[in-house]
């Protein structure tokens, strides 16, 4: 096989109009292919919507990949990092997308500029949507007269280079379809070990020579009236690749973090039914965390637990609430139908509780312990009020709560506690312990509940 | 939990972007999957999240992403591209209130509707829906053997309270199903991309980058992958996309079921609700009353043979759904005939046990 029909069928009969700017850019990329001798199946072409889209039946012998409108980029990106990560086989990328891909996409461009993958991008630039009619895209020039735009386009072009730089992109070049040069700038493009892009400017014959003034003597003039830079463009070309980045990053900038363990004793907890029960306080004040060491502790005194959390979507304001279940028996249901416990250490808290229904689910065997600062009357329950806020600080409250809780009503046995906090980092056990002290300390002066 | 499954499933690509109550999944991906091989990314969107796992896959490499209602809105074209393309990806949708923005803290069980039918041309998208952490792993597992059988997108439909609520996992007791790997095409015989030879009604794959050319497109193709108009093998696509789903079917299904032989009452949930409604039989079975309960934990394609046998004698039958217009129930209703047919619903909050049995009392009594 000659190595030019490893690429474009020598027999291949092009499907686009006469004097269609697709066609020659379909045999430059074969000439830029065949001068670079790349295995074919190491490059995978990947079509865009559009007349473009038809390229890929054009090379039997490359991968091929046909995709939704402006997308193409993005699949090639998957493509791309897939095989430079993971299984590394040299794959190459070439992604031929219309002006109206390249718009309705751009994320995809410049996503895959920032992050420096290796793949090439073709843009074929006709100014507007040929396959569908000749409507105007964003980078129809002032004054183009389409489908859509009559009169003319009154909207300002973009200028998918300048665009592109501002997102670091690597290789970038603008080139008429008719240049002597574009089979070696797309080849330049191809051969470049990042993200690179050519942008061809062409003509759609089936509607832009038809409805405009312009032929393909007077393209390059109209296209530096624009004020568009031709041929290779400065660019940030010596970063490096996506995948030089990951494994830097992989191997010696990424902490080795290790998951939080559970240790298990042999001192069970003394709960023959399970307990449901409620925190509430404010975001930001380590609530959904103390609940989080209590199901900890009673996890290593072998019991089971649900942490069913809620907060506002913000994450450092208003009420933060965690709804527990602690049992001797796997948990079903996750939510609570009225509390046996509840521990509130703000106002905001309390208020949240009044809205969601807890404090009107609450019986009178409840026992709600609340900060001393909260000054609402709950209708129901066994109430005992302590200066959690004052004595301990805003951000121990929650874990001093559950502290005089569990002093009051002692489940969970002590080498449970200990165990749990020994394996906390030093700067958190010396934290939770001060809390869990201030809590103890409380429950002791106060009568039972 | 869903992390852990997709990583113990062989998941070695994803691609994520934050939204409440999917992040979590995403968080842990970023942190495990490297450690363990493979890569995870920050997409800057969800249409390009979901890209990234189909170019991924289409490498050869078992890819999922995480979303909400919201990210999944942007994802359904590309999810009906890998239908089209046959290639293998899995979604889990971490469900929230909806519509819209909606409640990005609040659980729902709103987006089965969204999920399910949102193809062109109504194709069967595989759902499976957890109940609870270690159900999250087994079924995360399971999609993605289904996804590489079947060369199909599946979705992992969880939500908020699922997702998010933390509870004690007994790691040893977690069943891991045996792994599936797609079927690839041989370099020995001539390969014809979109033609199932097999019984499977599966073409065999070729990778992007391997010995043999793949040929992957999004528009209507004869078994070459050739876009054509008037092709009976185009229609014969097309019909094979539905009928390789319809086929494994039953193979698919997954219930977990606690019937009572005698009852004429069957409660039916998925989901967080049917934790609910597990403790609801178990009150309602303490005090008396006759019930059975279904969960089905393969929601799509609907588990027919199985709910035949479960609904057998069964007069009454209740869908409880964390959802406004239950629409499991209506995805159902057509395969329950003759039966009286209740729905237990609300939004905004679980379920709890005591709705689901009041609901089943009140009109059993």
């Amino acid at each position: 096989m000659t190595p030019e029909a490893l690429y474009l069928s020598p027999a291949a009969k092009l499907p686009y109009c006469r004097g269609c700017g697709h066609s020659l850019v379909v045999r430059q990329l074969s000439s830029a292919l065949e001068h670079l001798g790349l295995p074919p199946r190491s490059i995978v072409l990947i079509t865009d919507i559009g007349c473009v889209g038809l390229a890929d039946s054009l090379f039997p012998y490359l991968h091929t990949v046909h995709t939704t409108h402006g997308r193409s980029t993005a699949f090639a990106t998957g493509m791309a990092l897939a095989d430079a990560i993971l299984e590394p086989q040299g794959l190459k990328p070439i992604v031929m997308i219309g002006d109206g891909g390249a718009m309705i996409g751009l994320l995809h461009l410049v996503h895959a500029a920032q992050m420096n993958v290796d793949i090439t991008v073709l843009v074929h630039n006709n100014f507007m949507f040929g396959m569908t009619g000749g409507q105007h895209s964003a980078l129809s020039p002032l004054n183009w007269v389409t489908a859509t735009t009559p009169d003319g386009n009154w909207t300002p072009p973009l200028d998918l280079l300048s665009l592109l730089r501002t997102a670091h992109a690597s290789f970038l070049a603008r080139r008429l379809a008719t240049s002597q040069e574009l089979a070696s700038t797309i080849a330049d493009a191809i051969n470049f070990p990042g993200f690179s892009m050519v942008e061809i400017v062409e003509l759609c014959t089936a509607y832009g020579t038809r409805w405009n003034k312009v032929n393909g003597a007077s393209l390059q003039e109209m296209v530096l009236r624009q004020g568009y830079a031709l041929g290779e463009v400065e660019t940030e070309m010596e970063r490096p690749t996506f995948r030089e980045l990951y494994r830097h990053e992989m191997e010696t900038v990424r902490p080795k973090r290790a998951q939080p363990a559970v240790p298990r004793i042999n001192a069970p907890a003394e709960l023959n039914d399970e307990i449901r029960l409620v925190v509430a306080g404010t975001a930001g004040e380590r609530v959904q965390s103390a609940a989080a060491l209590l199901c900890r502790v009673a996890l290593a005194a072998g019991l089971y637990s649900t942490q069913k959390n809620d907060n506002l979507s913000t994450q450092g304001s208003g009420f933060s609430l965690s709804e527990l279940c602690l049992s001797p028996k796997p948990v079903e249901y996750t939510g609570i139908e009225s509390p046996a416990v509840v521990l509130v250490v703000s106002e905001e808290g309390w208020k949240e509780l009044e809205a969601n229904g807890t404090v009107a689910a609450c019986r009178e065997e409840t026992i709600l312990l609340l900060d001393a600062q909260i000054e609402a009357i709950p209708p129901r329950g066994r109430v005992v009020r302590l200066p959690l806020r004052r004595e301990a600080n805003p951000q121990r409250a929650a874990l001093a709560a559950i502290a005089a809780w569990l002093e009051k009503n002692p489940l969970l046995p002590a080498e449970a506690w200990q165990a749990v906090l020994a394996l906390e980092p030093a700067e958190r056990r010396a934290e939770s312990a001060a809390a869990l002290e201030v809590g103890r300390r409380l429950a002791t002066g106060s009568p039972d509940f | 939990m869903l992390a852990e499954g997709a990583l113990a499933a062989g998941c070695r690509f994803f691609a994520g972007y934050p939204i409440t109550p999917a992040s979590e999944v995403y968080e842990v991906m970023m942190r495990e999957l490297p450690a363990r091989g493979g890569l995870a990314l920050s997409a800057p969107d969800e249409i390009s999240s979901l890209c990234y796992c189909v170019g991924a896959s289409l490498r050869g490499l078992k890819a999922m992403t995480a979303t909400s209602g919201p990210g999944w809105a942007l994802m359904i074209e590309t999810a009906q591209y890998a239908l089209m393309t046959e290639t293998p990806v899995v979604v889990a949708l971490v469900q929230r209130l909806g519509p819209s923005t909606g409640g990005a803290t609040q659980g729902a069980q709103g987006d089965v509707w969204l999920a399910e039918f949102s193809t062109s041309g109504g194709y069967t998208l595989p759902v499976f829906s957890p109940s609870n952490a270690a159900e999250s792993f087994e079924l995360a597992v399971h999609a993605f053997n289904w996804s590489e059988r079947l060369r199909t997108p599946i979705l992992l439909l969880s939500d908020k309270e699922v997702g998010m609520t933390s509870e004690v996992v007994d790691e040893e007791a977690l069943p891991i199903p045996a792994l599936v790997n797609r079927k690839m095409a041989s370099a020995q015989a001539a390969y014809v991309p979109y033609a199932a030879q097999e019984p499977e009604n599966v073409p065999a794959f070729a990778a992007v980058g391997g010995e043999i050319k793949a040929t992957v497109t999004g528009s209507a193709h004869d078994f070459q992958g050739r876009l054509r108009k008037n092709s009976p093998q185009v229609i014969n696509v097309l019909q094979r996309l539905q009928r390789k789903i319809e086929a494994h079917a039953e193979e698919m299904a997954r219930v977990r079921p606690d019937l009572d032989p005698d009852a004429r009452t069957m409660l039916i949930s998925y989901g967080v609700t049917a934790r609910a409604a597990r403790q609801a039989v178990a009150k309602l079975r303490s005090e008396g009353v006759r019930v059975s309960f279904l969960q089905i934990q393969s929601l799509f394609p609907i588990p027919r043979k199985w709910l035949d046998w479960a609904v057998a004698g069964v007069e009454t039958v209740f869908v409880a759904e964390e959802n406004l217009t239950g629409q499991y129930r209506a995805a159902l209703t057509p395969h329950l005939s003759g039966k009286r047919i209740y729905g237990i619903n609300r939004i905004g909050s679980l379920i709890s046990p005591s709705d689901i049995a009041r609901a089943v009392q009140g009109v059993t009594a």
